[in-house]
């Protein structure tokens, strides 16, 4: 199979290099022997493959314009191009490696200490700081097509691992006749099994097979199982409330919703403390062997392996059967416990030195030697490649974010689940079981639960012995000067020790102030390490320290994945490409698209005010509100009345909450006995649906709600000429006395089915036709040529604007805020003292017993000029007001608006000095209080008479 | 230089006294200032008790955003006094607390919002703070990644700009003042839990700890998100909802992005951490709960809103997420002072999304509210009694998603 491999190529800092297809770009910079990857964040040390899972810092490159990619896990791709970062001009020459001879002088948390005088130096020094942190760059391009999807998942197990164990657990759960996700992080189930030579025992699938062949039966039985889905270099990175798993793959984001989970996410080994533990070449012991069996690479010929349990001679006997030159087992132990094993190493004439202290590494950007303190005297040992074999410690952070309880176990040294929560199974090597065949029966058993228990049989956990005793205090860490505990942020024990000295004492600010496990790896490799090493020099167990907090995401994910597709949908009304053919300028409204003008202000108001205007006004929220109840439930939630309304006439409504304050407003039409027709401004439908659907709720009021917003399309008609225009297209009698002002009238218009209303936002005989969405075009175009002779003119939402301001009619949000109540905004008339109760009602009686609240007040400005809406009101250059709205009134030839002002100055005609907006050095205009509507204050032209 | 061969030794473990004068229940920025600003003027005898460590609740886990650009004259006067001792705590305290004040834009995305931006520009500059409103091309100076095309759903049309508000290392901030308190004589306890109050005839007498009771003749509740558990143990219903808060921090990159920048129509704001990570956060969660966990909505609604505004980070990853708690009051404004008809109780609660960047003054007036028994005249807005007269603060509208 090798044989055919593909070659292709890419380049590392303009190097070329040379891979197979099927290589990461790690293996293949392994493979072309280039050493030096990346720079560590603090002192530039020169770093190269540790752990090659994707979990530790070292590999991070720049892949092809997009940072911090992970080498060792990034399949290589012909042409790429590939970067270091954080180092100047290149990670293999970098100048600020000379950070790392100072790191006397910037020692852990030395920013804390520093730049502190002259003040005014700071922005200065934090300018260097800024650039000499972070990890890659961002380009400033615009995001390219989108690629990004979602995929909502639903099964009865989701097993998160696919290792034997999770792989066992799956198969396991599917023989139960559950529907499985599989969750693996590696393209190849099996796990470590693909790179071990031992033979599987302990499950009747696997059975007497080694671990290749292992490895590939699972593969092959997952493959043909239709009960299972196997998501392949997939990380689930957090499991949340509700069984919720999220997992990622480059820019895919998995949501999977699971009825059990099974976290089979096995064991992982971690780093161990000697002097110059970062070099490169100095790598994890499974780390060596996967790279060799996945991608045929030796990292380095002579290996001397280092431990400090029984896990070294394991993995020195792995290593040696996997050929390579094995030249020391140094175990940092007096003697090993595991005497068997010792021996099989002894007998391959591996040399095992025991009772090592004072290990380090000799070599800058490769490996040379190892040295240490064994049997009275120093040793050195010559190798190209130095394995840490420390054993695998549960890979826990996911049970951990659950809410497992974990528990330290004394016999072991490690953490383990106790206690996973309800719906959770730890199974195999997260359990804390090691040994292959106890992994699969655990894992096995694990499924089979899961199953049944999410096909609605109740299952019993089995009881779990307790983990070994408690052991004492933690060993002290080495006192070396560059023994790295966190890899991604440059922390060395001394670093922790400082911190601790210093009086940091819980292991929750050590972290914060050293920021040990807050790197990218997100404590993946320093998690217990850091633990630890705070309980070695506390002289606590680490029991007792216990493990800082695990959060989500376990494995970074992409902010793409996490956005999804790009989908920015918008609302359009029935009427959306008349108002297109005409040119109209769009505003925003909400979600909504709304003709903001279409010819000028002038033009438009013009028409309106001296013939014929029509406005879309479909974007206003409709709702049809009926039962028994309604009049009753419609006065319960105003401070007007509704139940005395009579049939076919139409009402002004505000709705306030429960302190008061003015939420929305529009109008009710009664059209039956029952039978209420509701509008609400633009945006506010849906919370004034959801109101009225959370004072229903448990009320046993007869009362129904139906939101016909979409399924109406609402037109206004408006000017002295409109009944004209109308008469044309109706059977209705709509003179002035068959449908009078404030009439709600079912009839025809156009031929089609059709509600007016006889009211009038901008102040003139109107009409607001409500017809079915479908018809809608058809009304308007209709309408427009009946008013053509009549000089008829679609006007926009900023026409309207300037129409309704002549009349000083309010627009809640825009000219009320969170803390307007009726009674101020000018809306005291609505408010029926004598109602029994209402929403709000408190809030307003409480408002007697107030003073010096301020008013919403209608202005006109004498001093010239427009002030900006939002503007301040001064006095003695104090603020007193706030314009709300403001416009150039084109009948008056003035500028006129709303605004919020103290009470002392909302008397008529009072004098105000308001500020004109940005860009004017805070230059006021003169205005004068006008309390009574601009335009027909008596509202003859609204009644539409004669 | 020479700062860094200083042992800072940060604070001393002291005994458990039987009685204090004050207890300060709650050892964030609110608590710690104010027992530094209480042994400052003299007063001895101090406790601060934490449940948990130094710094764990709120004050760990805020975004650690300073400004002042607030929307009543009340709100500016009084987190501008905030600003103004943050820019001097460096100096004072002795801790470079790394106050980073590379500005601050709140991005309206329509008219109506440009206005209600208008309206804090306003009372900023007419309370004598810097801001003002700005159009996409001095924007595109400030915040050359933010995207200002018409491609977003909703462009962005203008700012709010706050040349001093920035952002802070918050956890220095909460040691710094641990430190000087601690300097100073105040006995700080973690891992203490209070678990009950002693009160009678009107009268707070002490509190009931894990770790025994303990006499008292003040105590202060500053427990943010868990003010209302605290209050209910002398019988006290604050008009507080808890809800949680999250946010979600990427892996560090090189500077990119100078200034906060917030926008509350997309519900999310983003900073450049000085190490290099993107914080990024939203609006309180909408329902409410004590619970600290992290949810996943959260963060793909931050990630496609965050991406409105700077689409060239897409390939950029998250690496942890995390949530707090906040103690919500109906006006977004605080509850501080004493409580009438209850002796030797005081709040210094209702902190919300705002209480990081509140901290240093707050304590300064709790402080003398304690120290000379009278009101100042700066927390005088933010009494209790505001509730049962009506007089809410208008906050709502820059405290939201602005924090």
């Amino acid at each position: 199979m090798r044989m055919t491999r593909q070659e292709i190529s890419f380049t590392f800092d303009g190097r070329r290099v040379q891979a197979f297809d099927g290589d990461t770009y790690g293996s293949a910079l392994a493979r072309a022997r280039v050493d030096v990857i990346s720079r560590s964040f603090k002192y530039h040390r020169p770093r190269g493959l540790l752990c090659c899972a994707g979990r530790c810092p070292n590999c991070m490159v720049t892949v092809d314009g997009v940072p911090n990619v992970r080498a060792c896990v990034t399949r290589a791709v012909d042409g790429g191009t590939v970067s270091g970062q954080n180092a100047w001009p290149s990670v293999r020459r970098d100048l600020f490696g000379a950070f790392d001879r100072l790191d006397r002088i910037l020692p852990v948390g030395f920013y804390y200490k520093t730049f502190i005088r002259p003040r005014a130096a700071w922005p200065v020094y934090e300018g260097v700081l800024r650039r000499l942190a972070g990890l890659g760059s961002v380009r400033r391009t615009p995001r390219q097509a989108d690629h990004a999807t979602k995929r909502h998942m639903f099964c009865d197990v989701a097993v998160i691992g696919g290792g034997p164990g999770g792989s066992v657990a799956a198969l396991a759960a599917s023989q139960a006749g559950a529907r499985v996700v599989l969750i693996d992080d590696q393209e190849q189930l099996g796990g470590h099994l693909a790179y071990s030579q031992a033979t599987v025992t302990g499950d009747d699938v696997l059975n007497g097979l080694r671990g290749p062949e292992a490895s590939a039966r699972l593969e092959k039985l997952i493959r043909e199982n239709p009960l299972i889905e196997h998501l392949p270099s997939t990380s689930a990175f957090g499991i949340y409330e509700g069984n919720l798993v999220g997992a990622s793959r480059g820019d895919s984001l998995y949501r999977v919703r699971a009825k059990q989970i099974v976290v089979a996410t096995g064991a992982f080994e971690r780093p161990l403390l000697f002097h110059n533990n970062d070099r490169p070449g100095v790598m994890l012991a499974s780390a060596i062997l996967r790279l060799a069996a996945r991608h045929d690479v030796r990292a380095g010929r002579r290996v001397a392996v280092v431990t400090e349990d029984d896990h070294g001679c394991a993995a020195a006997l792995e290593l040696a059967s996997s050929g390579f030159d094995v030249t020391a087992l140094v175990d940092s132990r007096p003697a090993a416990s595991d005497q068997e094993r010792s021996a099989a190493v002894r007998s391959r004439h591996i040399p095992v030195w025991e009772g090592a202290t004072r290990i380090e590494v000799v070599g800058r950007s490769r490996v040379r030697q190892l040295r240490f303190d064994s049997g009275g005297g120093r040793r050195s040992v010559n190798a190209d490649l130095v394995a840490m074999a420390a054993r695998p410690e549960p890979v826990v952070s996911l049970l951990a974010q659950a809410g497992a309880k974990l528990v330290f176990d004394g016999s072991t040294g490690l953490f383990v689940p106790a206690e996973c929560p309800a719906n959770i199974t730890a199974a195999g090597h997260v359990e804390g079981i090691s040994d292959i065949a106890g992994v699969l029966k655990s894992a096995r058993a694990a499924g089979t639960r899961a199953a049944l228990r999410a096909l609605g049989q109740p299952v019993a956990t089995p009881a779990r012995p307790l983990p070994g005793a408690p052991i004492g205090a933690a060993p002290p860490p080495p006192a070396t000067r560059k023994a790295f505990v966190c890899m991604c942020e440059d922390v060395t024990v001394k670093d922790i020790k400082l911190a601790i000295h210093e009086g940091f004492d819980a292991l929750e600010t050590v972290k914060r102030y050293s920021t040990a496990t807050m790197g990218p790896c997100q404590g993946k490799m320093c998690h217990s390490l850091s633990a630890g090493v705070h309980a070695g020099i506390t002289g606590q167990s680490v029991g007792k320290t216990g493990l800082t907090t695990a959060r989500p995401p376990f494995q970074p994910v992409t902010l793409a994945a996490l956005a999804g597709p790009h989908l920015a949908p918008e609302r359009q009304t029935a009427l959306h490409d008349r108002h297109a053919r005409l040119g109209a300028r769009w505003v925003d409204m909400g979600e909504w698209k709304r003709p903001f003008i279409y010819t000028t202000v002038a033009e438009e108001y013009r028409a309106v005010r001296e013939a014929a205007g029509i406005i879309d006004v479909s974007t206003l929220g409709k709702l049809e509100v009926t039962g028994r109840d309604a009049g009753e439930f419609l006065d319960w939630l105003h401070p007007n009345r509704f139940s005395d309304l009579r049939i076919g006439r139409v009402r002004y409504r505000a709705m306030t909450d429960d302190a008061g304050i003015v939420l929305d407003d529009g109008t009710v039409a009664r059209l039956g006995p029952e039978r209420f027709f509701l509008t609400t401004g633009t945006g506010a439908f849906d919370a004034v649906e959801q109101w009225l659907q959370w004072w229903l709720a448990g009320s046993r009021r007869d009362v129904q709600t139906i939101n016909v917003t979409s399924e109406l399309a609402a037109i206004n008609l408006a000017g002295p000429r409109s009944r004209e225009v109308i008469k044309r297209l109706t059977g209705a009698d709509v003179s002035n006395k068959a449908m009078p002002y404030l009439a709600a009238v079912e009839t025809e218009v156009a031929g089609v089915p059709a509600i007016i209303l006889r009211i009038g936002f901008v102040g003139e005989l109107g009409f607001e036709i409500h017809v079915p969405a479908e018809y809608g075009a058809h009304v308007w175009d209709t309408l427009m040529d009946a008013g053509h002779e009549f000089g008829i003119k679609p006007f926009g939402v900023e026409t309207q604007r300037v129409l309704r301001l002549e009349k000083l009619h309010i627009i809640p949000g825009q000219d009320t805020d969170a803390l307007s109540n009726p009674v101020d905004s000018g809306l005291g008339w609505i408010v029926k003292a004598e109602k029994s109760d209402f929403v709000g009602r408190a809030g307003i009686a409480a408002l007697g017993s107030r003073s010096g609240r301020p008013l919403l007040i209608g202005f006109e400005v004498t001093g010239g000029g427009v002030p900006a809406e939002g503007a301040a009101v001064v006095h003695q250059g104090r603020p007193v007001g706030r314009v709300t709205s403001c416009k150039l009134s084109p009948g008056l030839q003035r500028a006129i608006g709303l605004a919020w002002v103290n009470p002392e100055h909302a008397t008529e005609g009072s004098a105000l000095s308001i500020r004109l907006g940005e860009g004017t050095s805070g230059t006021t205009t003169a205005a004068r209080v006008h309390l009574a509507p601009f335009h027909d204050p008596e509202g003859a032209r609204l009644r539409g008479g004669g | 230089m020479i700062g860094v061969f200083k042992r800072l030794k940060m604070w001393s473990p002291r005994p458990l006294k039987k009685t204090y004068d004050v207890v300060i229940i709650g050892a964030g920025v609110h608590g710690l200032a104010t027992a530094y600003e209480l042994a400052r003027r003299g007063v001895r005898n101090i406790a601060v008790l934490e449940r948990y460590y130094i710094g764990a609740g709120s004050s760990g886990r805020n975004t650690a955003i300073i400004r002042s650009n607030y929307r009543t004259p009340e709100g500016v006067a009084f987190y501008d006094q905030s600003v103004k001792i943050y820019e001097k705590m460096s100096v004072d305290l002795d801790m470079n607390v790394m106050f980073s004040q590379r500005g601050h834009l709140t991005f309206a995305h329509t008219e109506q919002a440009i206005a209600g931006l208008r309206v804090r520009a306003e009372i900023n500059q007419l309370t004598g703070v810097d801001s003002r409103v700005i159009y996409p091309s001095e924007i595109a100076r400030l915040a050359p990644a933010v995207d200002l095309s018409s491609r977003p759903r909703f462009p962005v049309l203008a700012a709010l700009y706050h040349p001093p508000g920035g952002i802070i290392r918050h956890d220095a901030v909460v040691w710094a003042y641990a430190r000087a308190a601690s300097r100073l004589g105040v006995d700080i306890h973690p891992f203490t839990t209070v678990t009950g109050i002693n009160h009678g005839g009107g009268v707070v007498t002490g509190v009931d700890t894990s770790r025994g009771a303990i006499g008292a003749g003040t105590v202060v509740n500053s427990t943010a998100g868990w003010a209302s558990t605290i209050a209910a143990m002398v019988g006290l219903r604050l008009p507080i909802v808890s809800h949680p808060l999250q946010a979600l921090v990427t892996e560090p990159l090189k500077p990119f992005l100078d200034p906060v920048l917030v926008s509350a129509t997309l519900n999310v704001y983003v900073s450049q951490t000085d190490r290099g990570e993107l914080v990024i956060g939203a609006e309180i969660d909408p329902y409410s709960s004590y619970s600290n966990r992290s949810t996943l909505p959260f963060m793909e609604a931050s990630a496609a809103h965050v991406l409105e505004l700077l689409p060239s980070i897409s390939s950029v990853k998250v690496l942890r997420q995390w949530a707090g708690v906040c103690d919500m009051t109906p006006d977004y404004s605080p509850i501080m002072g004493f409580v009438p008809g209850l002796k030797g109780f005081v709040l210094d609660v209702g902190w919300g999304t705002y209480g990081f960047k509140a901290g240093p003054i707050s304590g300064r007036c709790i402080a003398e509210l304690i120290h000379t028994g009278v009101t100042p005249d700066l927390i005088k807005p933010f009494s209790i009694t505001r509730f049962a007269s009506g007089e809410m603060l208008g906050e709502k509208a820059a405290a939201a998603v602005s924090h």
